[in-house]
C-alpha cells in the first residue's frame, strides 16, 4: 500500500447502505410549506418512473421475458428507448417496473451478490437464489423500494419464472405480467397461453402481450424488447425486436424548413475562450499541499 | 359566457347593494337551469352549494392569494404597474408580461385599460377580472355622463369600482388597479383592489414587481419633475422591476394624462432599455 | 411549486459529429426574485467531460464539490482520467445512496469517450440513468426545451452549426420561462479542446 492510499473513511469507503443525512432537511422543506405562513415550496420532486408493461412465460424449452421501452416523468416521456430487462446472471434475467432507479439498482446489487456466490461455490446460479435475495432486500425496506419484478431463468432444476412485488411477496407461475400495462398484457396471455409452447409461438405471444400494453396503456410505449433463456444455457436478446413507433423514415420524408438550419453568426456572443485539451489527469504536482494546522 | 347576453334593465346606481345572501339560498337551487344573466354585476351565477364563497375559495385558491396547488385553476398573474401624479399631470407606466406559474403566457399584454378618453385603469392580478370589471366601469361611467350631462369625477368612478369589489368580497376576484384621470378638480389618482380598498395618493405601484418599482420611485420622485423627467422616471422604475422580477418583463407601455385627456407616450422593449441604461452608466463612470 | 423550481435553471446538451455541446442559463433566483445573473450550473470534470446540474442551488454546489473530490481521488489513485461512462455510474451511485433523502438536482453529463465519440447521459434526482444519442434537457424550462430540441436538432451537425442550434434552442426556451434566462453559456467539447461562449440573452 502506498502512503497515498487513504484509509477507508465514511466518504471514501464503498457505501454500505443508504444514507439518511438529508432526510431531516428534506422533511423540513416539505413541512414548512404546508404551514402556509412560509413561502418555501411544498411539493418534493418525483423520481423517474417506468409506467411499464413487463411479461414473462415458461415455454417448452425455457423462459421468454418481454418489456416495453418507455420511461416517464409525470406526463413527459423521459426516455423513448430504455432497457427494462436487467442482467442477473448468465442464465437469469429480470424485468423491472416501478421507480427506474430502484429497479436498476436493486437488480444490480443482486447480480453482484450472485456473481460473488458463483465464485465462492463454483457452480451455476439458481433462479430461486436470486428470487430469495431480491425478496429479502425488498421486504427489508417494507415496500419503500418500489420495484415490481419478473425474474426468469433456467438452472439445473429447469426453467423458473417468479414475480416479486415491492413489499417482498413472490409467486412462482407459468406466465405473468406486471406494471401499469399488466392488465392489457395478461388478457393476451390468458387467451393464448398453453403448456409446452414452441419457442416461436412463445416469443410471438410475448410480443403480442407487450404490444397490447404499448397501445392500450399510456404509461407504456415505444418498442418491444424480448429475452429468450433456453435450457441449454443459451440466451437470445431481442432488443427492439418490434419497433412499431419508429418515425425516423417518416421524418426523413418531411421537408425540413430552411429556417431550422442555423447559419453561423445567428446567435449574439459576448465572449469566447478556448481551452486546449491537455490529456492526463491530476498528478501530485498539480496539488497544492498545505500543512495541516495542529 | 358572461358578457354575451347582458341586457340593460336595472338602475345602474343600484350597484353595490348585494342581493345575494349566500346563506339564505336553498341548497341545490339555481344553476342547473340558470336564469338569463341580467346586467347587474352583483348577479353572476354562483356555485350551486350552501356556501358559494367558500366553494370559490377552495377551488380557485390561487386567485385568492393562497399558495399554488396542482388541482387549482391557474390565472394569468405577475405584473409591475405604477402611476404617479406630478406638476405636469400623471404618468402611468406598466410592463406587458403575463405568466401562468413559471410559464410566460404572453409578452404583449395591454395592462393599461383605456376606460374613456379621460380615464385610465391599470391591470394587476387576474387579467380577466381586471378587463371585465374595468370595461363594466367604462359602461357605468358612460351611463353617468348620459344621465348627468357631465363627465364623472375620478373619485366617483373609482368608488363605483370599489363598490363592485366590496359586493364580491370573498368570492375570489383578483384585482389590483389604479384609476387615474383628469376631472374638474384636476389630476387624480386612486388605488382600488379586490377586497374593496380604495386609496387616494400621489404615487402607487401594484403587482409582483411593485417593491422594485417603489425603490426607484421613492428615490427619484419629486412633484416638480418636468414631463421629460417624469417619463424617464416611469420608464426606469419599470425597467428595474422587470430586470429583477421574473414575472414582469417584455414591453413598457407609458401614458401621460393631461387636462386634455390621456396620450400614449411610448411602447419600448425592456431589453433595449437595459443596454441603453448600461451605456449611460458606462458614460457616467468614464466622465 | 416544487423545490426543484426554487432557484430556476435551464440546461441542454446535444451531440454533433465528433463533438458535443452543453449549455445553461445564468440565473439564480429565489422563487420569482432574481438574485444573480452569473450563476454557474455547468462544471468541468476534465478536458472532455462536463456536467450540468439543474435544481436546488445549494445541492448543485454541494454535488459539484463532492464530484470534484471524487474525481481528484480517482485520478491520483489510477493516474488516468475518468471516462464519461465511469463518471455516470459514480454519480448515479452517489445519488442513489441518498434514495430516501435525495439531493434536489438533476444532472446532465456531456463529453467525449475514449474513442472521441459523443457521450450524453442524464439521470433523475435519485440516479436512474438514461443515455441518449441526440439531446438531453433539464430544468424549469424542460417542456420548452424538449419542444425546441425536437424541432431544431438533426444528426451529425458540425461544430459551428451545433453551437448555433443549441444556443437558439436555449434562448428561445428561456424566453418563455420566468425562472430561467438572463444570458447563457455554451461549452463546445471537441477532441482538440473546449470552446466556451457566453451568450447575450434578454435581461427580463
Amino acid at each position: 500500500m502506498s502512503e497515498f492510499t487513504l484509509a477507508p473513511t465514511a466518504s471514501t469507503a464503498a457505501p454500505t447502505g443508504f444514507s439518511f443525512d438529508l432526510t431531516h432537511r428534506n422533511a423540513l422543506i416539505e413541512s414548512s410549506s404546508s404551514t402556509s405562513s412560509s413561502n418555501i415550496p411544498a411539493k418534493l420532486p418525483k423520481a423517474l418512473k417506468t409506467g411499464t408493461t413487463i411479461v414473462g412465460l415458461v415455454y417448452k424449452n425455457g423462459i421468454v421475458l418481454g418489456a416495453d421501452t418507455r420511461s416517464t416523468n409525470d406526463t413527459t416521456v423521459a426516455d423513448k428507448n430504455c432497457q427494462k430487462i436487467h442482467y442477473i446472471a448468465p442464465n437469469i434475467y429480470c424485468c423491472g417496473a416501478g421507480t427506474a432507479a430502484d429497479t436498476e439498482k436493486t437488480t444490480d446489487a443482486i447480480s453482484s451478490q450472485m456473481e460473488l456466490l458463483r465464485l465462492n461455490t463454483h457452480s451455476e446460479s439458481r433462479v430461486v437464489t436470486a428470487c430469495t435475495l431480491l425478496k429479502r432486500m425488498l421486504f427489508r425496506y417494507q415496500g419503500y423500494i418500489s420495484a415490481a419484478l419478473i425474474l426468469g431463468g433456467c438452472d439445473v432444476d429447469g426453467p423458473h419464472l417468479y414475480q416479486i412485488y415491492p413489499h417482498g411477496s413472490t409467486g412462482k407461475l407459468p406466465f405473468t405480467t406486471m406494471g401499469s400495462g399488466s392488465l392489457a398484457a395478461i388478457a393476451v396471455f390468458e387467451e393464448g397461453y398453453k403448456d409446452d409452447l414452441e419457442e416461436g409461438e412463445a416469443v410471438e405471444l410475448v410480443k403480442r402481450a407487450i404490444l397490447a400494453g404499448v397501445w392500450n396503456d399510456l404509461g407504456s410505449g415505444s418498442n418491444v424488447d424480448t429475452c429468450v433463456i433456453r435450457m441449454d444455457g443459451s440466451v437470445e436478446h431481442g432488443r427492439n425486436c418490434v419497433m412499431p413507433n419508429e418515425v425516423g423514415e417518416l421524418r426523413k420524408k418531411v421537408r425540413r424548413s430552411d429556417v431550422l438550419n442555423m447559419r453561423s453568426g445567428t446567435t449574439a456572443v459576448l465572449g469566447e475562450t478556448f481551452r486546449k485539451r491537455m490529456g492526463g489527469g491530476v498528478t501530485l504536482e498539480d496539488v497544492v499541499v498545505t500543512e495541516m494546522e495542529t | 359566457m358572461f358578457g354575451t347576453d347582458l341586457t340593460i334593465d336595472q338602475d345602474i346606481l343600484s350597484i353595490g347593494s348585494s342581493k345575494h345572501d349566500a346563506k339564505s339560498r336553498p341548497i341545490g337551487s339555481g344553476c342547473l337551469h340558470a336564469p338569463p344573466l341580467d346586467l347587474n354585476p352583483t348577479s353572476f351565477p354562483l356555485a350551486p352549494c350552501p356556501d358559494p364563497a367558500s366553494f370559490t375559495r377552495s377551488n380557485f385558491a390561487s386567485a385568492c392569494g393562497n399558495s399554488d396547488s396542482h388541482q387549482q385553476v391557474k390565472f394569468a398573474k405577475g405584473t409591475t404597474t405604477l402611476a404617479f401624479k406630478f406638476d405636469g399631470g400623471i404618468i402611468v407606466s406598466v410592463d406587458s408580461r403575463s405568466t401562468m406559474g413559471a410559464y410566460i403566457a404572453s409578452g404583449t399584454v395591454k395592462k393599461v385599460i383605456e376606460i374613456n378618453p379621460f380615464l385610465l385603469g391599470t391591470m394587476a392580478g387576474g387579467a380577466a377580472d381586471c378587463s371585465f370589471w374595468e370595461r363594466n366601469l367604462g359602461m357605468q361611467c358612460r351611463m353617468y355622463e348620459l344621465r348627468n350631462k357631465k363627465r364623472i369625477s375620478v373619485a366617483s368612478a373609482s368608488k363605483l369600482l370599489a363598490n363592485t369589489m366590496s359586493s364580491y368580497r370573498g368570492y375570489g376576484l383578483s384585482m389590483g388597479t389604479m384609476i387615474t384621470g383628469w376631472d374638474e378638480t384636476g389630476p387624480q389618482l386612486y388605488y382600488v383592489d379586490d377586497d374593496g380598498t380604495r386609496l387616494h395618493g400621489r404615487y402607487f405601484s401594484v403587482g409582483s414587481g411593485s417593491t422594485y418599482a417603489y425603490g426607484v420611485l421613492d428615490t427619484y420622485y419629486r412633484p416638480d419633475l418636468t414631463v421629460e423627467e417624469a417619463i424617464d422616471l416611469g420608464k426606469r422604475a419599470i425597467y428595474h422591476a422587470c430586470h429583477r422580477d421574473a414575472m414582469s418583463g417584455s414591453i413598457n407601455n407609458l401614458y401621460h394624462v393631461t387636462k386634455d385627456g390621456w396620450v400614449k407616450i411610448h411602447a419600448i422593449d425592456v431589453n433595449d432599455m437595459h443596454y441603453e441604461f448600461l451605456e449611460e452608466k458606462a458614460n457616467a463612470m468614464s466622465s | 411549486m416544487s423545490i426543484l423550481e426554487y432557484n430556476g435553471a435551464a440546461i441542454i446538451a446535444m451531440t454533433g459529429s465528433n463533438c458535443v455541446a452543453i449549455a445553461s442559463d445564468n440565473r439564480l433566483g429565489i422563487q420569482y426574485q432574481t438574485v444573480a445573473m452569473d450563476f454557474r450550473k455547468i462544471f468541468r470534470m476534465n478536458d472532455s467531460l462536463y456536467v450540468g446540474l439543474a435544481g436546488l442551488a445549494t445541492d448543485v454546489q454541494t454535488l459539484d464539490q463532492l464530484l470534484r473530490f471524487r474525481m481528484g481521488l480517482y485520478e491520483l489513485r489510477e493516474e488516468r482520467e475518468m471516462s464519461p461512462e465511469v463518471f455516470t455510474n459514480m454519480l448515479s451511485n452517489l445519488l442513489y445512496e441518498k434514495r430516501f433523502g435525495p439531493y434536489f438536482a438533476e444532472p446532465i453529463i456531456a463529453g467525449l469517450d475514449e474513442k472521441n465519440m459523443p457521450y450524453l447521459a442524464t439521470m433523475d434526482l435519485i440516479g436512474a440513468i438514461s443515455k441518449t444519442k441526440d439531446f438531453v434537457v433539464a430544468g424549469t424550462a424542460e417542456g420548452n426545451m424538449y419542444g425546441m430540441c425536437e424541432t431544431l436538432w438533426k444528426p451529425d451537425m458540425e461544430k459551428e452549426e451545433l453551437f448555433e442550434t443549441i444556443s437558439q434552442a436555449l434562448l428561445a426556451s428561456v424566453d418563455r420561462d420566468a425562472l430561467s434566462g438572463w444570458g447563457g453559456v455554451v461549452h463546445l467539447i471537441t477532441p482538440e479542446g473546449v470552446t466556451t461562449r457566453h451568450l447575450k440573452g434578454r435581461q427580463d
